[in-house]
């Protein structure tokens, strides 16, 4: 047998989650004090284990939210159906709520997929690339007739997020091992962004998130003004986006800011 | 062949011991990492790599390269490992005899092989094009495994051995890995040790394990046991002064207890030393 076909088999038989009956056994010797399939066995079920660590590292309060039964039925069921294609196991759990979103048996739990989705979100930005925060002082290197056309960079680590009501309460409450909240109908908005190296993250009202998703988009201050407006947002004057701005400043999530159109924006 | 200057007793760095190693610059000699686990973007693990870097050598440890993988050598990868050691300048970087998965998926395990003239042929034609592509030598550890293969033509460390000569690269000799194949396969330890080339080893990794009557389970989660300390100050002997280091993954005890371990490894050694100049005097 060649190598690539050994490795296939072996590889058949761990994927498969049990050893009775793979074909790599037919390879594999038994040793002085056990039995072939107990020793493949300890790459079986290390996988699985390994890999529900990883879950579980990365997802606590989805884990307090389901129970240890129903989220080692998630865990099963992603594993299964997602082998890692990912080189560093970092990555490996990034994709578990978008399985949630499109699995038969899930996709129904807009509360567990959204606490999938902010659990993912904190891990991501603590974790993202580097940059220094621009201060706000920069801004006075800008004309005023340069002000409607200036877009922004931000910090890697920023990440906004539409979630179902409740969803960062029932975070705080399952990592503190407090009682859950009851799950509530609407919305909220969330930032999270890397404060001090550790994630933080904050609620938006409903123009902030707006406006600061517009900026993220690379639209320049003048048309967040005026697409607040259109939007109906009549809070959104441009006295308030340049408030919300003052404070997107003084939290460090602003990077970078130049002129549309022109170099170094 | 010059093996690096011997580093002394170092740790592995952990983020649990972050805090703790900036701010008591406890009495380690250098630290190895992981590299994976600084190959993400920035924030936390990066800046404290950085603080502990500027006190202590560091060493990149990979688990990810896949150096007996039949898939393609993963080029992203191993830039991305390239531009790491460019930023961390680590006295060396080192992977597993072993692979991760193929067909484009990972198992996130260290797996074994069949020692087979094949396999040899092939690892060592990858190992040359990692060194080519990282411009460094590598050093190859050896992994604990449970499955003998019928396929095997030769032992683990006349494999070893052999792959040190063709690819021009180095090896780091893991006690425990050692010991726990050794129990695993039913071949003796000191056999293994023995026959490794001395010049080619840079490191030893000690780690604890799990012992499961009919089999062992390298776990890295326990204190280092006794048979490894034993075979230790045989590899010391026959290797003479190698950076040694212990590897703590999980069920981490307080750090004063690594420090102890890492106490009785310099015992060990310099007991070993000290015989071998009195057996040279006499
Ligand atoms: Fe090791």
């Amino acid at each position: 047998m060649t190598l690539a076909e050994l490795q296939a088999r072996f590889q058949a038989g761990v994927l498969a989650g049990h050893e009775d009956g793979a074909s790599i056994l037919e390879s594999v010797k038994n040793s002085r004090r056990a039995d072939r399939t107990t020793l493949f066995g300890v790459y079986v079920n290390a996988y699985r284990l390994r890999f529900v660590e990883f879950l579980v590292a990365d997802y606590p309060a989805l884990r307090a939210l389901l129970g240890e039964e129903a989220f080692q039925a998630l865990a099963d069921a992603y594993i299964d159906a997602e082998p890692s294609r990912k080189r560093n196991a970092r990555w490996y759990t990034s994709r578990l709520p978008d399985f949630m979103r499109g699995d038969e048996a899930w996709r129904g739990n807009a509360r567990a997929i959204d606490l999938a989705l902010f659990e993912r979100a904190l891990t991501d930005s603590f974790d993202a690339a580097d940059a220094e925060s621009l201060r706000l002082d920069a801004l006075a290197a800008f004309a005023p007739d340069d002000w409607p056309s200036l877009v922004f960079g931000f910090h890697p680590s920023l990440i906004l997020l539409e979630l179902s009501a409740g969803t960062t309460a029932t975070h705080t409450a399952a990592v503190e091992g407090a009682e859950l909240p009851e799950p509530s109908a609407g919305a909220e908005h969330v930032a999270v962004w890397r404060a001090d190296l550790d994630s933080v993250y904050r609620a938006l009202e409903p123009d902030e998130f707006l406006a600061l998703s517009l900026a993220l988009d690379g639209h320049a201050f003048g048309d967040i003004c005026q697409m607040a407006a259109f939007r109906d947002e009549s809070e959104a004057s441009p006295e308030r986006i340049a408030q919300l701005l003052t404070g997107w400043f003084e939290e460090g999530l602003v990077a970078s800011a130049g002129v549309r159109g022109e170099k170094g924006e | 062949m010059t093996r690096p200057a011997p580093l002394g007793f170092g740790l592995g760095l952990r983020p649990i011991y972050y805090e703790e190693i900036i701010s008591t610059h406890p009495p380690v000699d250098w630290f190895e990492i992981i590299s994976e686990n600084y190959m993400t973007g920035g924030g936390r693990p990066t800046a404290m790599l950085e603080r502990v870097r500027a006190d202590y050598p560091i060493v990149m440890h990979g688990v990810a390269m896949s150096l007996a993988s039949t898939d393609p050598l993963d080029v992203d990868y191993l830039r991305e490992l390239k531009a790491l050691a460019e930023r961390v300048e680590p006295a060396w970087v080192s992977d597993h005899l072993a692979w991760t998965g193929v067909h484009g998926i990972s198992l996130h395990d260290l797996l074994p092989i069949p020692y087979t003239r094949e396999s040899l042929d092939h690892v060592a034609e990858r190992v040359m094009r990692a060194q080519d592509f990282l411009g460094r030598r590598l050093v190859v550890e050896n992994a604990s495994t449970y499955v003998t293969f019928r396929e095997s033509e030769m032992s683990e460390w006349d494999f070893l051995a052999e792959l040190t000569r063709r690819a021009d690269c180095q090896l780091l000799l893991d006690v425990n890995n050692v010991v726990v194949s050794g129990f695993n396969h039913g071949f003796d330890a000191n056999v293994f040790i023995d026959a490794i080339p001395v010049e080619r080893v840079v490191q030893f990794h000690m780690a604890g394990h799990t012992d499961n009557g009919t089999h062992r389970i390298d776990t890295h989660d326990q204190p280092v046991c006794e048979d490894v300390f034993a075979l230790y100050e045989r590899a010391w002997r026959r290797f003479g002064p190698v950076s040694t280091m212990i590897e703590r993954d999980d069920n981490f005890p307080p750090f004063d207890e690594l420090l102890s371990e890492l106490a009785r490894l310099r015992e060990i050694a310099a007991r070993a030393d000290a015989e071998g100049k009195r057996s040279e005097a006499a």
